[in-house]
């Protein structure tokens, strides 16, 4: 069996004093898109920052490609292939989108990335000397997932990309996600809309008060609507 | 037509005028601004030290003096004690500048805001009551005059400090060198790092820049910037001293940059132009002029935040037919 290119065991992590994480599994394959889900406060965005290193694990751990990142710095992880969409997409507003895009790299852009990231995104291509700040949400939206593949990922982590994107929008940003699963590129997805997420994953994780209440594929949850009712809130779409 | 070619065409402008600078002010019988601009130029890449900190990464140091002094004593104790020729003083300046900023920046870079003016304000301090102190070395209060070497020999020309002409284009080219290294290190991926440090350091790591690591480079490249001025201001006075090592001094730089403004390529230069002016014109027929870079300074942050480059920008954007 082919080694998942994302494991996270046993994760635990505080905030302050407060446990926020006590038990997080999820398995990430090296194809596909694995949606996490859960209510909110349940820690589906601590978790991921957990995986990017920027809330400190304080137990379990993280293995990305077979290497034990757990106590890896967060400057480091980008580089071994895991790009990370945060929630409020974390874009620099006061610089261009040029500058934006281009800020994770070391080197020159590759030009076939670059080529590519701009066939997906061409509203990006019109606006490299706008200011990010001043574009719409759904726009900021897609510059951070672009950014995030400029820098040739391996997995990209979503954290709720469609939150606060205008409705005309939406569907763009999702057909987008489903493009780069399909172009090769691992995808672990924080989604509130679960009709969204179970249409787009292979695998779902449900989280409750902090750790995982919940992995397998989307049919089982369509298959036990009590179970996405008591862990969700609402039940499973057909 | 865009901001960015307005500007650019406008610093070629700028650039013929101060080459022809020392031929045209005769005409104008005016050979006492060549120095006067020639100060300017320290000043302004002294001033750009302190805003390769605080508007490229977002640093705000009291500090600069220390590696503008360090340039000055190298320069200084290089020809004075050790014989050394215009090209190895001018260099030892900068090496010394450079790597008490590399040793200062492994600190100083920890920490950020308040706690990090304050800790570059105590590296300066200290090291200005030590070269008060160690009067054999750095001469004490009476600071070190020297005898500037020849920058160069053709045959049986000699090009010597001596010469005005000479020594303004010698520290015009230095400035203009050093502000085109800064032009090509904002654009670099580097530059562009810095930027993100200035705007979220939380954001800057997770797209894998080395939050800590930047600051020091930048740090470091601060400080060889702030001693270049200083060994450029050595040789222009002929003379080292632990007065320009005091934090008043970094201040200054920092109140040029933001008159100038923060972030922008040529606004400290603008600033510390300006303010050498006002410092010029002012000084000698009223002696509180101080009162009246306070009020630019109050007035700047006021009304144009960006400085006078940052509102010559926005101005430039609002004309028809101009794009930002």
């Amino acid at each position: 069996m082919v080694e998942p290119l994302l494991v996270v065991s046993g994760l635990a992590a505080r905030i302050g004093r407060v446990p926020i994480l006590a038990g997080v599994d999820l398995a990430v394959p090296a194809r596909g898109i694995v949606a996490l889900l859960g209510r909110n406060g349940v820690g589906k965005t601590t978790t991921l920052r957990t995986i990017m290193g920027v809330v400190e694990a304080t137990a379990g751990s993280i293995r990305f490609a077979d290497q034990d990142i757990t106590r890896l710095q967060a400057h480091l992880r980008p580089g071994l292939g895991i790009g990370y969409v945060p929630q409020g997409r974390g874009i620099f507003p006061l610089l261009t989108v040029r500058e934006n895009l281009y800020l994770g790299l070391r080197g020159p852009a590759d030009p076939a990335i670059e080529t590519h990231v701009f066939e997906r995104f061409p509203r990006l291509a019109e606006r490299l000397d706008q200011k990010a700040g001043t574009m719409s949400g759904g726009e900021q939206q897609m510059l951070a997932i672009a950014r995030a593949l400029m820098m040739r990922p391996r997995l990209l982590i979503l954290d709720e990309p469609t939150e606060g994107v205008m409705p005309r929008l939406v569907n763009d940003i999702r057909r987008e996600i489903a493009a780069i699963a399909a172009s090769g590129i691992a995808v672990l997805l924080v989604e509130q809309n679960l009709r969204t997420a179970l249409r787009l994953a292979r695998h779902v994780v449900i989280m409750e008060r902090g750790h995982t209440a919940f992995a397998g594929p989307p049919e089982s949850l369509r298959a036990d609507p009590d179970l996405a009712h008591r862990l969700l809130g609402v039940g499973a779409p057909t | 037509m865009s901001v960015t070619a307005i500007n650019r065409t406008l610093t070629a402008v700028l650039l013929a005028v101060l080459v022809a600078a020392p031929w045209v002010l005769p005409m104008f019988e005016a050979e006492f601004w060549l120095a006067i601009t020639a100060e300017m130029l320290i000043w302004g890449l002294f001033a750009a030290s302190a805003n390769l900190l605080f508007g490229h990464v977002g640093l705000l140091s009291f500090g600069q003096a220390l590696y503008f002094g360090f340039g000055m004593y190298g320069v200084a104790i290089g020809v004075d004690r050790f014989g050394l020729g215009f090209w190895p003083a001018l260099g030892l300046g900068i090496a010394a500048a450079v790597a008490m900023a590399a040793v200062a920046g492994v600190f100083a870079v920890r920490l950020t805001w308040h706690y990090f003016a304050i800790i570059t304000v105590v590296f300066s301090l200290i090291f200005y009551f030590l070269a008060l102190r160690l009067k054999p070395l750095t001469g004490g209060d009476d600071g070190l005059s020297f005898a500037p070497p020849p920058v160069a020999r053709f045959g049986d020309v000699t090009l010597s400090l001596g010469d005005e002409t000479v020594q303004y284009l010698v520290i015009l080219a230095f400035a203009v060198a050093a502000f085109a290294f800064q032009a090509r290190l904002y654009a670099s991926p580097l530059g562009r790092a810095f930027a993100a440090v200035r705007e979220s350091e939380r954001k800057a790591a997770l797209l894998g820049i080395d939050v800590l690591k930047v600051r020091w480079i930048a740090f470091v490249i601060a400080g060889g910037l702030a001693g270049l001025a200083g060994a450029l201001f050595a040789f222009y006075g002929r003379y080292a001293s632990a007065t320009y090592m005091y934090y008043v001094v970094s201040g200054e730089a920092v109140i040029w940059t933001i008159v100038g403004g923060t972030g922008t390529l040529l606004g400290p230069g603008i600033g510390a132009a300006l303010l050498t002016l006002v410092r010029e014109e002012l000084s000698t027929v009223w002696e509180h002029y101080l009162l009246v870079v306070g009020a630019v300074v109050i007035l700047t942050v006021v009304f144009a935040p960006r400085g006078i480059a940052g509102a010559w920008n926005a101005a430039l954007a609002r004309l028809p037919g101009v794009r930002s």
